[in-house]
């Protein structure tokens, strides 16, 4: 197969990636659905920052930004119905079973680990004054300028992360089962092993009810830009977000069986951070996982990254077999 | 035998009557892209096929079932194919309510745990005044009308409860409907896959476009 040149890298050789936005399928059908699914994204971004600035004190909690992050989900899945991206990643009873599983897992299992471990620290850091005149400063900043900043910054933050896990074998042990999922649906963040949930922060644990409302708006940055890069929806998104904001276009390419391919757009919200770094891919791919597309159990997600360590600490020991080469070791 | 209903938890089992005139070995070839998927073996001896299925692909028509065994039978009023198969996965669903429950009650007792330890601290501790620590606010936020931020100071809170078993409760009852819900749908699912199969309608061929749609816009009323 032959890739296409980016920069100096060659991208799909190993399996087909569609680069460039002029070779990217638009919405069909009528003005009204071309017009929806081109206005979606911003309207919701708007709508939802708004909100976030202008709601009294009392409502500006973290539990009603719980509660709005699920109905965006279940609106979300509609999406998928009406105007699914590949047929090919059709939500079937058992996909979304397995997925809602994974979330499930997230907020509860997760959920009250992560709260024993670090959420009193956060309280406490949060309700000492001093802490606040430290970043007074700050806080007199515009809220919006504040909450692009919170943004930027964590993501900057799990930017580096993702590209260590992609990078670092260890690190890799633990993202790698994320990678074996075949296609996109909006629930597909969550599907992976747990302790990349801690490392990547994604947890909500460290919610408590009075976050300052320049978190929650930074938190709504992410809830209406990154939670589309794993959903199954065709979408003309226009040229302005999808050279600022990360889309599921950049993330199927970082989850296509292309090795090079996925080695691009880490980012979570900012892809501008990919663009900064010579990391991003303006794309998209259809056919995603490792190995082909080998399928993987809840079993072995959960097991993957103390299998597969503990195989390949026994190889540099010297003992047993060395590990066979599959797709699940990265570059180095 | 003894417990049919439990069997039926994880078991799906129906008849499909075979297109008039159509001999066993036309039926089973009709049937048999269904059994050439990837992960799947299967044998067939005479009226008989068993078949067996480990790393379902996502998008195989027959991804929730592990293994199962279909019959050709023959009978006055016309010849039908009767199946008996079986799927982990509404088994694992069937169970999941229980694990979520597990996880509220771990949560209960952990928190009951806290509570005790955070009593005994307490008494050493003097309740802290409550006050409002004053923030910042930019003045282009005030000419916006945002509202004026507020945090309560130390000793505001409550003594923190932990996370609440709520979003575990959630869950358990979302799997039961998950189950109740797939269990139907699945069951009707694979009924008018046989049918059509056996039927030559909405093959790969793509003849009969209607009927294929049909099938994916049954698979969506999961919702
Ligand atoms: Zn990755
Ligand atoms: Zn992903």
């Amino acid at each position: 197969m032959n890739g296409t040149r980016v920069g100096n890298r060659i991208i799909g050789a190993d399996a087909p990636v569609t680069v460039g936005w002029e070779n990217i399928p638009k919405v069909e059908g009528g003005p009204v659905k071309r017009f929806v699914f081109t206005w979606f994204q911003p309207t919701m971004l708007v709508a939802l920052v708004l909100f976030w600035y202008y709601a009294p004190n009392s409502i500006a909690t973290a539990s009603t930004a719980i509660a709005l992050g699920i109905a965006f989900k279940v609106l979300l899945l509609g999406l998928e119905w009406v105007n699914p991206r590949h047929d090919s990643w059709r939500l079937t009873w058992k996909e979304l079973a397995t997925d809602l599983f994974y979330v499930g897992i997230g907020y509860t299992l997760v959920n009250m680990i992560e709260s024993y471990i670090g959420a009193g620290a956060i309280i406490g850091w949060v309700q000492d004054s001093f802490a606040w005149e430290k970043f007074a400063w700050f806080m007199a900043m515009p809220l919006l300028l504040q909450a692009v900043l919170i943004s930027f910054i964590f993501d900057f933050g799990q930017y580096w992360m993702h590209r260590g896990m992609h990078n670092w074998y260890p690190l890799w042990l633990t993202h790698a089962p994320h990678h074996y999922i075949t296609q996109l649906n909006i629930n597909k963040g969550a599907v992976g092993n747990p302790i990349e949930l801690f490392l990547i922060g994604l947890g909500i644990g460290g919610f408590f009810d009075f976050m300052p409302r320049a978190f929650l708006l930074a938190g709504t940055l992410g809830l209406t830009v990154s939670i589309y890069q794993h959903i199954n929806v065709r979408f003309n998104t226009p040229r302005w977000w999808r050279f600022t904001f990360n889309t599921t276009e950049h993330h199927s390419v970082h989850h296509s069986q292309d090795y090079e391919a996925s080695r691009s757009n880490y980012s979570g919200t900012w892809i501008i951070i990919d663009r900064m770094f010579g990391t991003c891919i303006d794309g998209e791919a259809e056919l995603l996982g490792m190995e082909g597309g080998r399928p993987m159990s809840i079993r072995e997600t959960m097991t993957f990254p103390f299998t597969e360590g503990w195989k390949s600490i026994k190889a540099r020991l010297g003992r047993g077999e060395p590990p066979p080469e599959p797709a699940a070791v990265p570059a180095e | 035998m003894k417990f049919p209903f439990f069997d039926h938890i994880w078991h799906i089992r129906g008849s499909v009557p075979l297109a008039p005139n159509q001999t066993h070995d036309e039926a089973y070839d009709r049937l048999m892209p269904l059994f050439l998927k990837s992960g799947t073996t299967h044998e067939r001896s005479g009226d008989t096929l068993t078949f067996e299925k480990k790393d379902q692909e996502a998008q195989d028509k027959m991804s929730i079932f592990d293994r199962g065994v279909l019959q050709i039978v023959d009978a006055p009023g016309g010849s039908f194919l009767r199946y008996r198969m079986a799927s982990r996965a509404l088994l694992y669903c069937f169970l999941a309510p229980l694990l979520f429950l597990a996880f509220a009650q771990l949560n209960i007792q952990i928190g009951e745990w806290e509570k005790a330890s955070a009593a005994a601290e307490a008494g050493a501790e003097e309740e802290d005044e409550k006050e409002t620590i004053e923030l910042p606010q930019n003045v282009i936020d005030k000419a916006l009308g945002a509202p004026a931020p507020e945090i309560d100071g130390p000793g505001a809170e409550d003594e923190e409860e932990g996370p609440s078993p709520t979003p575990a409760y959630v869950f358990a009852g979302l799997f039961v409907a998950l189950y109740l819900g797939g269990r139907i749908l699945e069951d009707r699912l694979i009924k008018s896959l046989f049918r059509k199969r056996l039927h030559g309608i909405g093959d790969d061929k793509g003849q009969n476009k209607k009927d294929a749609e049909g099938e994916t816009g049954s698979r969506m009323l999961s919702f």
